[in-house]
């Protein structure tokens, strides 16, 4: 707690105050808003890196930095520069907000991902529904996005983003559900302390596979990239956008990735627990990070799967997997398997 | 620090939110801006939520209502309505929105009928407020069971409000 200046005199430690807050420095620096920047700016250089090194190229180089790391401060100069061009009749005002709207829910739910023991901003009680609620309002904003571009392309990627999301969302709340089980509570921190003696991918192993194939899904990454289906649908449902507007659009999708990427590390991976010669915030990074590899890694290897394909997969083997999951995980629990990790 | 806006003024501004939402959604002329408004006017509500200390309930409408009955809504309008890619600027006039106002209308009075004939024998005693999500559970599943099922009736609702969206369209 600060309390509000009363003189002129006072406003100088007022603000020395604020700015040096556990509540400030959360929000601000990290694990808020310019950790999260910069980490975004650099998935956007590191996949293009990675799938450059599958396909035997250097990728981004004469931008600046090692292995030109100053790539996305390049694009994003040479973005906000371009044109905005909104096609003729679309929704303009949704056509701007929808993406500005995007960003905000993708941000807002790293409010409840602990990144150390102190490092969150907010520890709510039920973060974990709070982070799927907040992820559940992604595909009709895509669509609605997709509908005012007023074009036929991107209105179809619209649809199939909506039909895959909604598809895969019912897994991977399922699957998280043995978390919660396992854990006994929908608090993120509480998850993450449960985790200390095992991590929670070894007894919930099946989950962990679900979930991260739903998450996929959930970020349209291939195999499962049908919304944005570059033969057939030229970009998908952001193909209308550009300049700033795919910036930020961009911008929304990549904090997605990193979001589904620290929820898998937050459930599965253990959070921040690590050896101690490294601080809490840097392991839970680093693993982020190694989540993030493999989601982007298929990108560079596999081909895009068809659509009956896609739902079969989500309706009948990944639902299934899951629900039988959860019955696994409560007979674990019930028969006491899992007592010697203190579960 | 905490900045703290008085409580009246932010349920009063919420409110005001909701209700304008609430009756956009049913005067829309356009369906997309009645299932924007919906998803508006649901996200209030779990503001009330919040406000009553009900964080999980919050949760669960924006996850339920925003998450997969706007879904749902707007899957229907999106495949099924001709308009929805527009290449003529025609729109139909809609005199549809007043008969959902007045509905609602009816619906808000009898449940405060409801509500005034069944006021003596409701629990006169206040739940606990904040109560942990571990401790919900039991009390929705074994104290109040019925009252949990007619709510799941609620949601078939919309499922069969949303068929209705696509049959409109086929009849016509």
């Amino acid at each position: 707690m600060v309390n509000l200046p009363a003189t002129p005199a006072d406003i100088l430690p007022f603000i020395i105050a604020l700015v040096t807050s556990h509540t400030f420095i959360t929000i601000v620096l990290f694990p808020g808003f310019i950790h999260l920047m910069l980490v975004v700016m650099f998935l956007t250089w590191y996949e293009r890196k990675v799938l450059a090194r599958i396909q035997l190229r250097i990728g981004p180089l004469y931008a600046g930095g090692p292995g030109g790391i100053l790539q996305p401060i390049a694009d994003g100069v040479k973005l906000i520069f371009k044109e905005v061009m909104i096609p003729y009749k679309a929704n303009k005002p949704l056509f701007i907000w929808i993406p500005l709207a995007l960003v905000f829910f993708a941000a807002v739910p790293f409010a409840v991902i602990p990144f150390g023991q102190h490092w969150v901003i907010a520890n709510l009680d039920v973060g974990l529904v709070f982070v799927f609620a907040l992820t559940s309002l992604f595909p009709s904003m895509i669509l609605i996005f997709a509908w005012a571009s007023n074009s036929k392309y991107p209105f179809l990627g619209g649809l199939r983003s909506l039909f895959q999301q909604v598809a895969y969302e019912i897994p991977m709340w399922i699957s998280a559900l043995s978390v919660v089980l396992l854990a006994g509570s929908l608090s993120l921190v509480d998850i993450v302390n449960a985790q200390q003696k095992i991590w929670f991918m070894v007894p919930a192993f099946l989950s962990f596979v679900v979930f991260f194939i739903a998450i996929m899904a959930e970020l349209e990454r291939l195999p499962f990239d049908l919304p944005e289906a570059e033969p057939e649908l030229v970009a998908g449902w952001y193909t209308e956008s550009s300049g700033a507007i795919f910036m930020v659009l961009f911008l929304a999708l990549y904090m997605k990735l990193y979001l589904m990427s620290s929820l898998v590390t937050v459930l599965f991976l253990g959070g921040w627990w690590g050896p101690a010669f490294l601080p809490q915030p840097v392991w839970f990074i680093l693993k982020t990070l190694i989540v993030a590899t493999f989601i982007i890694i298929p990108r560079g290897v596999y081909a895009r799967i068809r659509v009956d394909m896609l739902i079969k997969l989500g309706w009948t083997r990944l639902l299934i997997l899951a629900l039988a999951n959860v019955f696994l995980t409560v007979l674990l629990l019930n028969t006491g398997v899992l007592s010697m990790w203190g579960l | 620090m905490d900045i703290a806006i008085p409580p009246d003024i932010a349920f009063i501004l919420l409110a005001t939110v909701t209700l304008l939402a609430a009756i956009m959604a049913l005067q829309a002329k356009e369906l997309i801006y009645g299932a924007i408004s919906l998803a508006i006017s649901f996200i209030g509500i779990a503001g009330f939520f919040v406000f009553l200390d009900a964080p999980y309930l919050a949760m669960l409408q924006i996850a339920v209502y925003v998450g997969a009955v706007v879904v749902l809504i707007l899957f229907t309008i999106m495949l099924v309505r001709r308009e929805v890619v527009r290449e003529t600027e025609e729109h139909e006039e809609g005199g549809e929105g007043s008969i959902g106002l007045w509905i609602a209308g009816l619906l808000a009075v009898s449940i405060a009928g409801v509500a005034a004939l069944a006021g003596p024998n409701l629990p006169t005693t206040a739940p606990p407020a904040n109560l942990p999500v571990s401790e919900l559970g039991p009390v929705l599943a074994i104290d109040y069971p019925v009252p949990l099922v007619i709510l799941a009736l609620l949601l078939s609702a919309a499922l069969l409000g949303a068929l209705v969206l696509a049959k409109l369209e086929k009849g016509q």
